[in-house]
């Protein structure tokens, strides 16, 4: 089987077919994590299209030295979903989100009982969830909730400087909680 | 810029995404000079996020969207320069020092790139408010011009104010004029309905003989208008300032109702 960076060379080359099993190997990777910020399915799925659209127009600047296809695309995938939430904010002329909205966004707690909600509660419940909760806030406001430092000083009501430290422990202790499985390993090389 | 321990937290909140402001700045510049210690932080946390991403329960996404790609890539242009004829020796030697210009740029265009959309989007913003300043700054220099020139005329111990009040028609209507016999002046209106389509407020000076016309007022909206009075050519003094309501050209003596008369 081809690895994903393989794949990722041949769709530069303009091989469709490596794009249709980079699909298959990704969507259902990203699709949750888009669904999960954007919130509604038809949003979910027209950022999804635009994230793999783009994949096969930059294939040719993926540079491995940067981080594996996995990082790539769900960072692609993270940054289009939060524009996406952010556009729907300013068409609805309100430019920031009221921030307890965005909290109740990223908050389990406010999760319902829909098959959905409990996917959340699955990422909650993993390597977050295990972070301090003041870590876990922070970095939840910010990459789920497309806040920005200050918005999240604002929301939460604390300094600056405590909100970068807390994202930066929380960041540091997720990476050592976080251990790849070996049977997906070998895609990403 | 070297690297020093501030930059590991502002690594740290670049990866989420949420770095903003002067820190922002600051780091981006920090990156642009390359930082190996920045780099493989960033690194390390995409990973780890996308390790976040790996941890929750997969979901099948709607299959129109894999159709919808798979047509759009078929429609998009045939596979252009992409399939190439096999390089000679020296296209490929080229194509190498393209291929390590294009590395280097895509490095020195990482950070750019990935603000592209907002930067464009605040480039727009920032001239639509330059355009705005402008227009404000045109309004307000004329406006300056217009205050500067009725103080000047207050200044003149020649000078008298003279008030007009509503005729007729515009009983509620008031206007006050500061005149000045060898300079002119100006006259400010209020309280006057702006004039008909086909009609236009027409202000006279009376001296020794007829009205002579003093040109026309435009009133706005809001009842108020204001303009500049040539001084009246070798006349005396002006004793009488009236307004009346004359076709829109103006007219050479006045022909419709008073609104406006001093006494």
């Amino acid at each position: 089987m081809a690895t994903s960076a393989e794949l990722i060379r041949s769709m530069a080359a303009g091989d469709r077919e490596a794009f249709a099993h980079f699909y298959d190997r990704y969507a259902s990777l990203v699709y949750p994590l888009i669904l999960r910020i954007v919130r509604e399915r038809a949003d979910a799925a027209d950022v999804l299209q635009e994230v793999f659209w783009e994949t096969w127009q930059t294939a040719d600047a993926y540079d491995a030295a940067r981080g594996t296809p996995e990082a790539w695309i769900v960072m692609r995938a993270r940054t289009r979903a939060i524009d996406r939430v952010r556009s729907i904010r300013r068409k609805r002329e309100t430019f920031v989100m009221p921030l307890d909205e965005v909290t109740a966004r990223v908050t389990p707690d406010s999760a319902g009982d829909s098959a959905e909600r409990a996917e959340d509660r699955g990422v909650i419940l993993g390597a977050l969830a295990r972070l301090p909760e003041a870590q876990r806030e922070v970095i939840e406001l910010a990459y789920y909730g497309g806040l920005s430092q200050t918005e999240i000083a604002d929301s939460i009501k604390q300094p600056l400087g405590t909100v970068k430290t807390r994202i930066r422990s929380g960041l540091e202790r997720l990476r050592t909680l976080i251990k790849r499985p070996t049977g997906l390993a070998g895609w990403d090389r | 810029m070297t690297h020093d321990e501030s930059f590991d937290a502002l690594a740290a909140v670049y990866a989420v995404g949420a770095l903003d402001g002067e820190d922002r700045l600051r780091f981006e510049a920090h990156l642009g000079e390359g930082c190996a210690t920045c780099e493989t932080a960033l690194r390390e946390s995409g990973e780890t996020l996308a390790a976040l991403a790996r941890e929750a329960p997969r979901a099948i996404p709607p299959a129109h969207v894999k159709e919808a790609l798979l047509r759009r890539i078929a429609e998009s242009t045939a596979p252009t320069p992409r399939a190439r004829p096999a390089p000679s020796r020296l296209r490929w030697l080229a194509g190498a020092a393209a291929a390590v210009i294009v590395v280097s740029a895509l490095t020195a265009g990482y950070v750019s790139a990935r603000y592209e959309a907002r930067l464009g989007q605040m480039a727009r913003e920032a001239a639509a408010v330059r355009e705005r300043l402008r227009q404000d700054q045109a309004s307000l220099n004329e406006q300056l011009a217009l205050y500067r020139d009725v103080v000047d005329l207050l200044r003149d111990p020649a000078s008298r104010i003279v008030s007009l009040q509503g005729q007729g028609p515009a009983p509620q209507a008031a206007a006050r004029v500061v005149w000045n016999d060898r300079t002119g002046g100006h006259i400010f209106v209020n309280n006057l309905e702006p004039a008909p389509s086909g009609k236009a407020y027409e202000l006279w000076t009376i001296g020794e003989g007829a009205p002579r016309p003093a040109g026309l007022v435009a009133i706005q909206p809001s009842g108020t208008g204001s303009q500049r009075i040539a001084p009246v050519p070798g006349s005396t003094s002006v004793k009488v300032f009236a307004m009346t309501l004359e076709p829109a050209e103006g007219s050479p003596d006045p022909t419709g109702p008073m609104v406006l008369a001093s006494k």
